[in-house]
C-alpha cells in the first residue's frame, strides 16, 4: 500500500539531494571547523558561506546575523533566556509552539511576569489585545509566523510595527518563531525583528539542525558556553553535515518556492472542496497558510480517524488524543481558538510540504471521506 | 578469600512430601533467573550457594535472585577454610573497610561442623575478642550493632562469613501452583493482581483486550511493559492480545447505554474462559476490588462470573485504593500504569453505567449479538507476544 504522508508540519522527509551534496562532509572534509590548518579552515569557509546563503534567502544580510543551534527549541531558548529580566515583563501568546510557550511558562515560575494574549476565533494572535498587553516594561514580545497547528498567519510585519512604536521608550525584543514559515513562505526579514527562529526539519533537513537570525545590533549572549564556536554564540563542534544538509535543503526549497505555494494551494484547495460537507468542518480557512489544512470530523474523534486512516495509508496528526482526562484531550492552542467541543473531538491536521503532489491529495481525500463514513455508520 | 552468594528460600521447608519437587522448580526458576551470568549453583542443606561467579556481577545478581519468588533472603558471603585465624584475617579486611562507620558489632555463629573443636558461643566470643584487641574504637552490641558479623560454619569444612541480609521477594517459586490466565489492562491493579498471584507460586500467562482504532499504540506498548515487569519476576510471561473493537461496536449499536460496560465484561471473561481451556490454565485472575467502579460490585461480579466455569481469583477484592497504589510502587508498575493511555476509548462508555446488573436483564439484552461468532472473531485476531527475563 502506498503511503500518503500528510504530517509534514511534525517533519519531513530529508531532501536526498541536499543530503548526498552534503555527505563530503562526513567522508573527505571530515575536519574540525577550528583546526588552523588548512583542511579545518576550508571546512569553517564552508559553513560562513552557508550561513551567508541563509542570510539570503531571507534578504537579511544587511540587517541580521545567523548563526546554527541544534533545533527550534533551542533557539527559542536562548531567545527568551536572553531577553527576561527581573522586574519587567514579556508577552507572548496562547498559540505559541511548546518551545516557546512552555519557555516562558517555566520563566513565570522563576517569578519573571509573562503576560498571554489571546487568539482570534481564526486562529492568529489577536493584536488588539497583545498591543494592550504590552508597556514600557516589555522587554521581549513573541509571535509565530504560521501556525502549526492552525495554519493561521501572523501578521508579523505590522505588529513587529506596533510593538516597536508602542514601546520606543524601552528596549524591547521581537522575536518571530518562523520554523512553519522558513523556506515556505517567500519572505523578506524586517528589520524591526530582531529574532527570527528556524528549523532544518520542516523543509527537508535533518532533525537535530536549527538556527537563529538576530539584529546584528544585538549584543545577544549564549546559552552554551564553550570553545566559542559560531561566534561565541552557540558553542560545541559545529554540526558540519547537518548545518551544510540545511543549507543545502533551503537553496533547494528557495530555488521553486513559489511553484510549491502555487501547488499547494491548489492541492490544499481541493481538499477544501472535496471533502463530504456532511462530513468534514474546514476550519481556519481564512488567511492560512497552504502547507496546513485543519478540518473537523463532526460528532467523531479524530484520533479514531487518524487510526483508521493510518491503516488506509494516510498519516496525518490530530488536535485531540482519546483520552478522557481534558488536560490531555484537546490542544492548547485549539482550545484557544474557542471551537465548540463537538469540533476539538474532530480536529486532524493535514499538512503538506515539499513533495505533496495533487494525485496524493485528491487520494487522501477520498480516503477522508470513506473513513469518516465508515466510523460514523459504526458509533453513531 | 572466595565471593559466594546464600540464598535461602521460604516456607518450602513447610512442605513435607512434596518438597523436593518445590526446591526442584526452585532450581529452574534461580537459573532463569540468572541467565546468561556465568555461576555455578549448588544446593546445600536448606540453602542454595552460588559460586564461582565473577564479583563485578554479584550486585546484578543479587538484584535478580531478590526477584524470584520462593527466596527468603539473601546474603553475599565470602567463604573461608573453618579455621579460627583464617576467619579473623576476614572479618578484620572487613573492618578495616568500614571502621569509620561503624562503633558497635555483634557475631553470631551458626555451627553445622560438629567435628569443629568449639562450640558456637566459643567461636563467637572467641573471634569477639580477637575483634575488640585489634579494633579499639569498637564495642560489642547484642540488641542492635552496626554491624552484625554472621559467621556460618558448614560440614565440609568451610565457612562463610557474611554482614548483610537482604529480604527477597518471598512466596513460592512459580511454576509450583498450577497456571492462571490474568485480565491485564494497562491500569494500576490487573498487573499487582497478577504479582500476586504469581508470588503464591502460580504461572501466568496474560491476555489483553484492546478496541484499536479507537486505541492506539501506545495504550498497547504500556500494556507490554507492565507485561515485561512482570516477567522479571515470573521468569516469563505470553501475554494474548485481543481485539474487542468488533464487539464494542456491536454492543454500542445494539444494546441499552447502561450495559455497554456489563457486557464487553462478559465477553471479555468469555474469551478468556476459551482461551485458558486451550492453554491448560486453571484459573482467570482478574484485578477487580469491590466496589471501585460500577462493573466491580457484587452484582457485576455475579454476571461476569456466569459465563465461566473456570474459578475466578481476585486478590484485590479486598482493598482500598492506597493499598494497591502501594504494592503497584513496591513492585514498580505503578509508573507504567499511570502513562495516559487509555485503553478504552470513552466513545464506549457510557455516561451512567448500570450498578447493580441484573443477570436475566443482562442475558436479555444480549440477545441481539451473535455472541458465538463474535468470541471467535476475536479469537482469531489474537497475537501472542512473549517476554522472558
Amino acid at each position: 500500500m502506498q503511503t500518503i504522508y500528510l504530517d509534514n508540519a511534525a517533519t519531513t522527509m530529508p531532501d536526498s539531494k541536499a543530503t548526498e551534496r552534503a555527505m563530503e562532509f562526513i567522508q573527505d572534509k571530515f575536519y574540525n571547523p577550528s583546526a588552523i590548518y588548512r583542511q579545518g579552515i576550508l571546512v569553517h569557509t564552508e559553513i560562513d558561506k552557508a550561513r551567508r546563503g541563509m542570510l539570503q534567502f531571507l534578504d537579511a544580510e544587511r540587517t541580521h546575523n545567523f548563526i546554527f543551534t541544534s533545533c527550534g527549541t533551542e533557539s527559542n531558548n536562548q531567545v527568551f533566556q536572553f531577553a527576561v529580566k527581573a522586574n519587567k515583563n514579556i508577552v507572548v501568546n496562547l498559540g505559541e509552539h511548546p518551545s516557546v510557550y512552555n519557555t516562558a511558562k517555566n520563566l513565570e515560575q522563576k517569578g519573571y511576569e509573562v503576560r498571554y494574549a489571546k487568539l482570534k476565533s481564526t486562529g492568529e494572535v489577536d493584536i488588539e489585545h497583545l498591543l494592550s498587553l504590552v508597556d514600557d516594561k516589555t522587554t521581549l514580545v513573541s509571535v509565530m509566523h504560521v501556525n502549526n497547528e492552525t495554519g493561521a498567519i501572523n501578521d508579523i510585519d505590522s505588529i513587529a510595527n506596533l510593538v516597536k512604536v508602542k514601546t520606543k521608550k524601552g528596549r524591547c525584543y521581537m522575536h518571530v518563531d518562523g520554523v512553519q514559515a522558513f523556506a515556505k513562505n517567500l519572505y523578506n526579514l524586517h528589520e524591526n525583528i530582531d529574532f527570527y527562529t528556524v528549523s532544518a526539519h520542516k523543509i527537508g533537513g535533518l532533525k537535530g539542525v536549527g538556527g537563529t537570525f538576530y539584529k546584528k545590533n544585538i549584543v545577544f549572549a549564549p546559552l552554551l558556553v564553550g570553545g566559542g564556536q559560531e561566534m561565541g554564540l552557540r558553542s560545541g563542534t559545529e554540526n558540519v553535515f547537518g548545518n551544510m544538509q540545511f543549507f543545502y535543503a533551503a537553496s533547494n526549497r528557495m530555488a521553486n518556492i513559489k511553484e510549491c505555494w502555487q501547488n499547494l494551494l491548489e492541492c490544499k484547495s481541493y481538499m477544501q472542496q472535496h471533502l463530504d460537507k456532511d462530513l468534514f468542518h474546514i476550519l481556519y480557512a481564512q488567511n492560512s497558510t497552504p502547507y496546513i489544512l485543519t478540518v473537523s470530523a463532526v460528532g467523531l474523534r479524530g484520533e479514531v480517524l487518524l487510526h483508521m486512516l493510518e491503516d488506509e495509508g494516510l498519516l496525518c496528526s490530530t488536535g485531540s488524543a482519546c483520552s478522557s482526562n481534558a488536560k490531555y484531550k484537546y490542544s492548547r492552542i485549539i482550545q484557544a481558538t474557542e471551537l465548540t467541543n463537538t469540533d476539538m473531538e474532530g480536529v486532524l491536521r493535514l499538512s503538506f510540504g515539499y513533495k505533496t503532489t495533487l494525485e496524493e491529495c485528491k487520494l487522501a481525500t477520498e480516503k477522508l471521506n470513506s473513513c469518516a463514513k465508515k466510523l460514523k455508520a459504526k458509533i453513531l | 578469600m572466595e565471593k559466594v552468594i546464600l540464598i535461602r528460600y521460604s516456607e518450602i521447608h513447610l512442605k513435607g512430601q512434596n518438597r523436593k519437587i518445590f526446591e526442584k522448580i526452585f532450581m529452574q526458576n534461580l537459573k532463569l533467573a540468572l541467565g546468561a551470568i556465568p555461576h555455578n549453583l549448588v544446593q546445600i542443606k536448606g540453602r542454595y550457594l552460588l559460586e564461582n561467579f565473577d564479583s563485578q556481577d554479584s550486585n546484578k545478581i543479587v538484584e535478580k535472585i531478590k526477584k524470584v519468588f520462593g527466596t527468603h533472603s539473601i546474603s553475599v558471603a565470602t567463604k573461608v577454610n573453618s579455621d579460627i585465624d583464617a576467619i579473623f584475617n576476614c572479618i578484620q579486611a572487613y573492618l578495616k573497610e568500614k571502621a569509620i562507620a561503624i562503633q558497635t558489632f555483634k557475631i553470631q555463629t551458626n555451627r553445622a561442623d560438629k567435628t569443629f573443636p568449639l562450640n558456637s558461643m566459643q567461636i563467637s566470643s572467641t573471634l569477639g575478642g580477637m575483634v575488640l584487641k585489634n579494633f579499639k574504637n569498637l564495642s560489642v552490641d547484642v540488641h542492635s550493632p552496626d554491624c552484625l558479623i554472621s559467621i556460618d560454619m558448614r560440614e565440609n569444612g568451610f565457612t562463610l562469613i557474611s554482614y548483610e541480609t537482604i529480604a527477597g521477594a518471598g512466596g513460592l517459586p512459580v511454576g509450583s501452583s498450577g497456571k492462571g490466565l490474568l485480565l491485564l489492562s494497562g491500569g494500576i491493579d490487573s498487573p499487582v493482581a497478577g504479582h500476586m498471584i504469581a508470588k503464591r507460586g502460580m504461572e501466568i500467562a496474560c491476555i489483553h483486550f484492546h478496541s484499536y482504532p479507537y486505541t492506539n499504540l501506545q495504550a498497547r506498548q504500556k500494556v507490554e511493559q507492565l507485561a515485561q515487569l512482570l516477567s522479571t519476576y515470573t521468569g516469563k510471561i505470553k501475554l494474548y492480545i485481543v481485539s474487542v473493537t468488533a464487539i464494542q461496536e456491536q454492543i454500542h449499536k445494539l444494546c441499552p447505554e447502561e450495559m455497554m460496560i456489563t457486557i464487553l465484561r462478559r465477553f471479555m471473561i468469555g474469551i478468556a474462559d476459551k482461551l485458558a481451556k486451550q492453554i491448560g490454565a486453571q484459573t482467570i485472575i482478574t484485578g477487580e476490588n469491590l466496589g471501585q467502579v460500577a462493573s466491580q460490585t457484587i452484582e457485576g461480579i455475579t454476571s461476569s462470573n456466569a459465563v465461566t466455569t473456570i474459578p475466578m481469583l481476585r486478590p484485590l477484592i479486598g482493598f482500598d485504593k492506597d493499598e494497591i497504589i502501594a504494592r503497584a510502587r513496591a513492585i514498580g508498575s505503578f509508573e507504567i500504569s499511570i502513562l495516559p493511555y487509555e485503553d478504552c476509548c470513552t466513545v464506549f462508555l457510557p455516561r451512567h453505567p448500570l450498578i447493580k446488573p441484573k443477570l436475566s436483564e443482562v442475558e436479555r439484552a444480549e440477545k441481539k449479538l451473535d455472541i458465538e461468532q463474535l468470541i471467535q472473531d476475536a479469537f482469531e485476531s489474537m497475537e501472542v507476544v512473549e517476554f522472558k527475563l
